[in-house]
């Protein structure tokens, strides 16, 4: 019996062996196949409840116009933090969904690892309406003359301030960044009302807002050949001083930016704790439905100047449609709908701004001439990506999405390191990164 | 001599009463916090106006939880969940526990120190593969999925545990049953369980509120919302706003519930189990 | 401890005349060997396929160069060797250890401490017991964002108190200060996780029989005396499974640390979960770097738990 018994045990566990070892990526194939739904979309949460609404009536209306049953449409509305480890892990399961919205590079991360679907047709039908794409919006979705993402917006991210605050002390809007601090100095009323709503916790806000201030003072992260990382430099050192001094010494930083999440800075302004913000309008746009008040007396300023001028960030999104689709002419049809500037336009309008479209003409309308977007056309012309001059790629990806440059102002201002030697450790951190990319 | 003891217990009441007060309020002021906050505005909640009493409480977070989700969804999902994981793996890990604890065959002593291992993988990892796994046997976005996947979690758990307290049974009473003619599994229901019943009890409860609280695997094997949780349903839901604490601690407070009135219903059965056990020695 | 193994035992009356298959069951029943088998067979099903399995994948992964979606490149132990030059791991592992220490260390008293106080006798003990145990039947998500809301700068429930009482003047970041985000994180891992012990340790207090103590009382023995030669020997078994166990669970659990400070501020509380799941998920989402920065931990875990269980099972063979 023993003998008899072990040999089963031995034939059994060889076998399962084999299975496993081949199991994982024909098996998955399979799976991908039998699904139903004929769209499945997964739309991040615009944080402005009304734009997440108009865009799934929107979606449902084309998918009526296509012939497809609702009950045929898998439509989920995820929140921010919970799109990513959703997605890692259906892609792992060789199931991702049609469509989805993302900034940050990650078009090319995806491209470059064969995840995405091709739609240069698309792009290109897109370039003949509305005046074409802006520029800024063709590097996050281009390589080697093919499109591998829908542009859906260009969001810039002013100065989103206070009037009201600085009509009642009959200040102007500061002019430098020297002039800012004095303003924040004298308007702001410490514990209840703070200056300056930066964001410094470990997450995208804050790379974007102190790229913004590096950028005045002429730093920047890398050069246009996208090799030569340039963080390291008397600007990049300049502004991270100034925000040192600004948390430290001058005090108009509230401190618990440190900790606060993409919500953070939205919050704070909104609850009337800060001044003055770095943002893209998705404050503006939420406070359209719940605080007319407030929206009434919020300004979005374009950026006070640094030695090296103003300049603001600017940060675009995109559709990605992803390649393991048995219905691909759906989902693109789909990004097509609610890229037609007919519905654009109502997303945008009737989403009080929340994003800027990616199409140059459509800023000609009455929307986007009112007195609040007088400075619109200064920002999308001058505001630049974080990599700039370099542009996105999946390395400028991955320095974003790990948080160096939070992680450098969390030295200097959690840790006390030098400034410098925050610097020059986030430029090495930074080289490594590029470099592991060469030749993606 | 007896005096001093009785001078002693009364000291140890006293200081038990203290320490009791203490851990209830150290219970009961974040609770507080909860339930306060679910009863304000937002104008109450946010900002330097934030108040420690509700001025003006509202129960409009609560209409909201139940108008923009379908919250009685969620709730029957989670419960469907728990209830499901909890009767396996308690089917799965009484057998187990007893054929470790009570039954002789090779390999015993290795299984019963392995069983621990199994913990080392922490599911902020484990979910990626198992989500792949998921996928080939059609197990996502079901509920049933689910709770095969968190077998994976309480039936090495439970197992273990009651190994543990199986094995404080004393074997006296087993053996006097076989004696008298029972066999292995008369023995297991008619006198080991009985006996262990707190033991029962706490693994219960265990498997049920891990499956009430579980939120990454709930989260990533689930997309469509009728298979949703109550704890990824609203946190998906809520975390699409800005402003979204007073609906989320309306629902926090509606989701401890259940746990919570489980233990109350259970804590008479401990009791009853004890009396009627006859333990002896 | 005794063991059975096939013995010839008179059948009972009921099953006499049953007929061969009565009998064939009958055998197996008393067969211990296919008995434990045919027992544990639903267990190691679980096991295997749930754990096991899934488990193996990872550790192959950590070998590998791995992006979501396509097949690993192998790169042998690369990803170790960064991971131990890199000074955010060795800090993770740091704050790792001493989170989880003083965590169960205090879960461990608290829970203990509970346990015995309402283990004696008392008017609504019940409902003292149930309303104990309310932290742990919140969800842990939502009892994260709690705490992160009562943590909070401006509005939170610490700062609001303070403020009013007029005991500071500058709000206090719990969650952003250096020196005091970790204490508030494991707050936060107290505050949710003690019921479990004061649950387990009162199931174990109440199992001890009342003769026991009263025998020692007639002997003359203090109180103190009582709980040190009856309670504590009888409590180990237990207190080693719940400290193991919490050990485990504590230093795997992420959402604490993801939900009140995402691992800052600048990585003091960045403990390895935490790591792993920001490594897989952020930039590259490098899965390899991720499944090994679990995989290091191992070696300390395995040393801990066999001395826990080695101990424990020396208990038993008494």
């Amino acid at each position: 019996m023993p003998t008899t018994r072990r040999e089963i045990l031995k034939t059994a566990g060889k076998t399962a062996t084999v299975l496993t070892a081949t199991a994982p990526w024909w098996l998955v194939r399979r799976a991908h196949a039998a699904r139903q739904a004929k769209l499945v979309v997964w739309n991040p949460a615009a944080l402005a409840p009304q734009v997440d609404k108009i865009m799934q009536e929107q979606c449902y209306a084309y998918a009526k116009q296509a012939g497809i049953k609702e009950s045929e449409i898998d439509y989920q509305i995820i929140g921010g933090p919970q799109l990513l480890p959703k997605l890692v892990a259906a892609l792992e399961a060789g199931n991702p969904p049609d469509i989805t919205r993302l900034g940050g590079g990650y078009v090319q991360l995806y491209r470059s690892q064969g995840h995405l679907l091709e739609v240069t047709d698309l792009v290109n039908r897109m370039q003949k309406l509305q005046g074409g794409l802006f520029p800024v919006s063709m590097p996050s979705v281009m390589h080697q003359n093919k499109a591998w993402g829908v542009p859906q917006s260009i969001s810039p991210w002013p100065l989103v301030t206070r009037l009201d605050l600085l009509e009642a002390a009959k200040v102007d809007p500061p002019k430098t960044w020297e002039e800012f601090v004095e303003v924040c100095k004298k308007l702001q009323k410490p514990p209840k009302l703070t200056g300056f709503g930066l964001c410094l916790g470990l997450q995208n806000d804050t790379d974007n807002n102190v790229m913004n201030m590096i950028w005045c003072y002429g730093g920047k992260l890398v050069e246009a050949d996208n090799k030569t990382v340039a963080l390291h430099s008397k600007g990049t050192i300049a502004a991270v001083q100034l925000i040192a001094d600004m948390f430290n010494k001058h005090k108009i930083i509230p401190k618990g930016a440190i900790a606060w999440d993409n919500t953070g800075n939205n919050k704070a302004y909104q609850s009337r704790q800060v001044i003055f913000v770095l943002n893209p309008t998705s404050i503006y746009a939420h406070l359209a439905d719940s605080d007319k008040e407030l929206y009434n007396v919020t300004g979005l300023l374009p950026v006070p100047a640094g030695p090296a001028g103003a300049v603001e960030a600017l940060t675009t999104a995109e559709w990605l449609l992803f390649k393991h689709n048995p219905y691909p002419e759906v989902a693109k049809g789909l990004a097509e709908y609610w890229m037609a500037p007919e519905n654009l336009r109502v997303m945008i309008e009737e989403g009080d701004g929340r994003w800027g479209p990616p199409f140059k003409n459509m800023y000609d309308s009455k929307f986007w001439k009112r007195p609040v977007f007088q400075h619109w056309r200064v920002m999308l012309e001058r505001g630049r990506q974080f990599p700039a001059p370099g542009t996105v790629n999946p390395a400028a990806g991955e320095v974003l999405a790990t948080y160096t440059i939070g992680r450098m102002m969390h030295r200097v201002l959690v840790e006390s390191w030098n400034v410098e030697k925050a610097v020059v450790e986030a430029h090495k951190k930074v080289a490594e990164i590029y470099a592991r990319y060469q030749g993606a | 001599m007896a005096m001093r003891v009785t001078t002693q217990r009364r000291v140890f009441q006293g200081v038990g009463n203290g320490a009791l007060v203490l851990m209830l309020l150290w219970t009961a002021i974040p609770f507080y916090w909860m339930i306060a906050t679910s009863l304000k505005h937002d104008k109450e909640i946010y900002g330097y106006e934030a108040t420690l009493i509700p001025q003006r409480p509202t129960l409009d977070n609560y209409a909201t939880v139940f108008r923009e989700t379908p919250y009685l969804l969620f709730l029957r999902n989670s419960l469907a969940v728990a209830a499901g994981s909890t009767l396996l793996s308690m089917v799965i890990a009484v057998l187990g526990a007893y054929a470790i604890a009570r039954l002789n065959f090779p390999g015993r002593a290795l299984l019963a120190r392995s069983l621990v291992f199994t913990y080392l993988v922490p599911t902020s990892l484990l979910f990626i593969p198992m989500f792949a796994m998921m996928s080939v046997l059609r197990l996502t976005d079901s509920l049933h999925g689910l709770i095969i996947a968190y077998l994976g979690f309480d039936v090495p758990f439970c197992t273990w545990l009651l190994m543990g307290y199986f094995k404080s049974v004393p074997v006296d009473l087993e053996e006097a049953a076989r004696v008298d003619g029972c066999n292995r599994v008369g023995a297991l229901v008619r006198i080991v369980l009985p006996m262990s019943l707190p033991a029962l009890v706490v693994v219960t409860f265990f498997s049920f509120t891990h499956a009430w609280n579980e939120f990454l695997y709930a989260h990533v094997f689930t997309s469509t919302t009728s298979a949703r949780t109550v704890t990824t349903g609203l946190v998906n839901f809520m975390s699409q706003d800005v402003f979204f604490w007073g609906p989320l601690m309306a629902s926090t407070v509606m989701s401890a519930l259940p746990p919570v009135l489980m233990f109350l219903v259970f804590q008479r059965w401990v009791v009853k189990g004890l009396t009627l056990g006859g333990v002896k020695g | 401890m005794a063991t059975y193994t096939t013995v010839s035992l008179p059948l009972p009356s009921s099953r006499r005349g049953l007929g061969s298959w009565g009998d064939r069951v009958q055998r197996v029943l008393m067969h211990d060997r296919i008995l434990g088998y045919l027992f544990l067979f639903p267990a190691l099903l679980v096991i295997v396929g749930l754990v096991a399995y899934p488990f193996a994948s990872a550790i192959v992964m950590t070998f590998q160069a791995k992006t979501a979606g396509a097949p690993g490149r192998f790169i042998g132990l690369d990803n170790y060797r960064e991971l131990l030059q890199s000074e955010q791991f060795l800090r993770a592992v740091v704050n790792t250890v001493s989170y989880t220490a003083i965590g169960v260390g205090l879960k461990f008293l608290l829970g203990l401490s509970m346990a015995l106080v309402l283990n004696q006798e008392r008017f609504c003990n019940n409902l003292f017991r149930s309303f104990l145990l309310i932290p742990w039947a919140i969800p842990t998500v939502m009892s994260a964002l709690n705490w992160r809301w009562i943590f909070d700068d401006a509005s939170g429930l610490i700062n609001n108190i303070l403020v009013r009482l007029e005991l500071i003047e500058e709000t206090i970041s719990w969650l952003s200060n250096p020196h005091l985000a970790m204490l508030s994180v494991i707050t936060v891992v107290i505050w949710q996780g003690t019921p479990f012990f004061t649950m387990s340790f009162l199931a174990g207090l109440q199992a001890i029989p009342k003769e026991l103590y009263e025998a020692a009382e007639i002997d003359g023995a203090s109180v103190l005396q009582q709980f040190s030669n009856i309670t504590l020997p009888r409590l180990r078994p237990i207190f080693i499974t719940a400290v193991m166990l919490s050990a485990i669970l504590t230093s795997a659990g992420i959402q604490f640390v993801l939900i009140l400070t995402n691992g800052g501020p600048s990585d003091r509380t960045m403990i390895f979960p935490v790591l792993a799941y920001h490594l897989a998920l952020g930039g590259a989402q490098r899965l390899g770097m991720g499944a090994a920065v679990s995989l290091i931990f191992f070696p300390i875990l395995i040393v801990f738990i066999v001395f826990l269980t080695r101990r424990m099972l020396r208990e038993k063979g008494e």
